[in-house]
C-alpha cells in the first residue's frame, strides 16, 4: 500500500527548479534582446536564443542543464555588458 | 496790407510741409539702405500689435491632448487573437478563445514565454513573470489585461 501519488510523469524538486532557472534565464535574453537596436540584430538574435534552447529541450542530465544554464547566464551577461557599452 | 501778410504766411506754410515731407522720405531711404532688418523688425512688431488688438471676449482658448483609444474587452480579445494568429508554431483555424497553449495548440513553456513577451509589444506594458508563468488560454491573458489597464466592459 506504499504506492506513490505522483503522477509518473511529475518532476523531482531539482529538476522543477531547473526549469523555472530555464524559464526565467530565457526571459530575460528576451527582455535584453529587446533593447538592442537593429531589427536584424535583434531577430538573428532571437532566433538564436530560441534555436539553442529548443535543441537541448530533451536533454534530462542535471549536470549537463547546470553546465549549459550557466554558459547562457555567461552569454546574457556578456550581451547586457556590451548593450552597456553601446549606450542603449 | 493784410492780404498780404496771410499771403506770405500761407507761402511759408506749404514750403515747410514740402521741407518736412523731404525729410521723411530721405530717412526712410536712409534706414533701409544702412539697416535691412529695421523694417523686417518694424513689420513683426507691427503684426504683434496687430494680435494684441484682438478683442479678447472674441478669444476662446482651447488645448488638445492626445491619449490612446479607449480600450473595451472585444478590442483586447481582438487583438490578442490577432497576436497570436501572428505565431508561427499555432494553426490559426484551431485558435480559439479557450484554447489551452500546451493542451490544444500543442505548445511548449518556451513559446509560452514568447507569446507573454508579444503581448507586452503589443499592450506596452511589463507583466511580471509570475504572473506571466500563470497565463496558459486567450481568455486569461483578456482578462488580465483587462485588470491590469482598469477595463470593465
Amino acid at each position: 500500500m506504499a504506492v506513490s501519488r505522483l503522477p509518473p510523469a511529475a518532476l523531482s524538486l531539482k529538476q522543477f527548479l531547473q526549469r523555472q532557472k530555464v524559464l526565467c534565464l530565457y526571459r530575460d535574453l528576451q527582455r535584453t534582446i529587446r533593447r538592442v537596436p537593429h531589427e536584424s540584430d535583434r531577430k538573428y538574435l532571437r532566433d538564436w536564443a530560441r534555436d539553442e534552447f529548443r535543441r537541448n529541450k530533451s536533454n534530462t542530465d542535471q549536470d549537463a542543464i547546470r553546465m549549459m544554464i550557466s554558459q547562457a547566464h555567461n552569454h546574457l551577461e556578456e550581451l547586457r555588458r556590451s548593450l552597456a557599452l553601446a549606450g542603449c | 496790407m493784410a492780404s498780404r501778410a496771410l499771403a506770405q504766411c500761407v507761402r511759408s506754410l506749404a514750403r515747410a510741409s514740402a521741407r518736412l515731407n523731404e525729410g521723411r522720405t530721405a530717412c526712410v531711404l536712409l534706414a533701409a539702405a544702412q539697416r535691412p532688418l529695421s523694417s523686417w523688425t518694424c513689420n513683426q512688431r507691427t503684426s504683434r500689435t496687430e494680435l494684441l488688438r484682438i478683442p479678447s471676449p472674441s478669444v476662446h482658448l482651447c488645448r488638445h491632448y492626445s491619449d490612446a483609444p479607449p480600450l473595451t474587452l472585444d478590442d483586447i480579445q481582438e487583438r490578442v487573437l490577432y497576436v497570436l494568429k501572428l505565431y508561427d508554431k499555432i494553426n490559426p483555424d484551431v485558435l480559439k478563445s479557450t484554447s489551452h497553449f500546451m493542451k490544444d495548440l500543442g505548445l511548449d513553456s518556451l513559446d509560452q514565454v514568447e507569446i507573454i513577451m508579444a503581448m507586452e509589444d503589443e499592450f506596452g506594458f511589463e507583466i511580471p513573470d509570475g504572473d506571466g508563468e500563470k497565463l496558459m488560454t486567450p481568455e486569461e491573458i483578456v482578462t488580465y489585461i483587462a485588470d491590469k489597464k482598469d477595463v470593465y466592459e
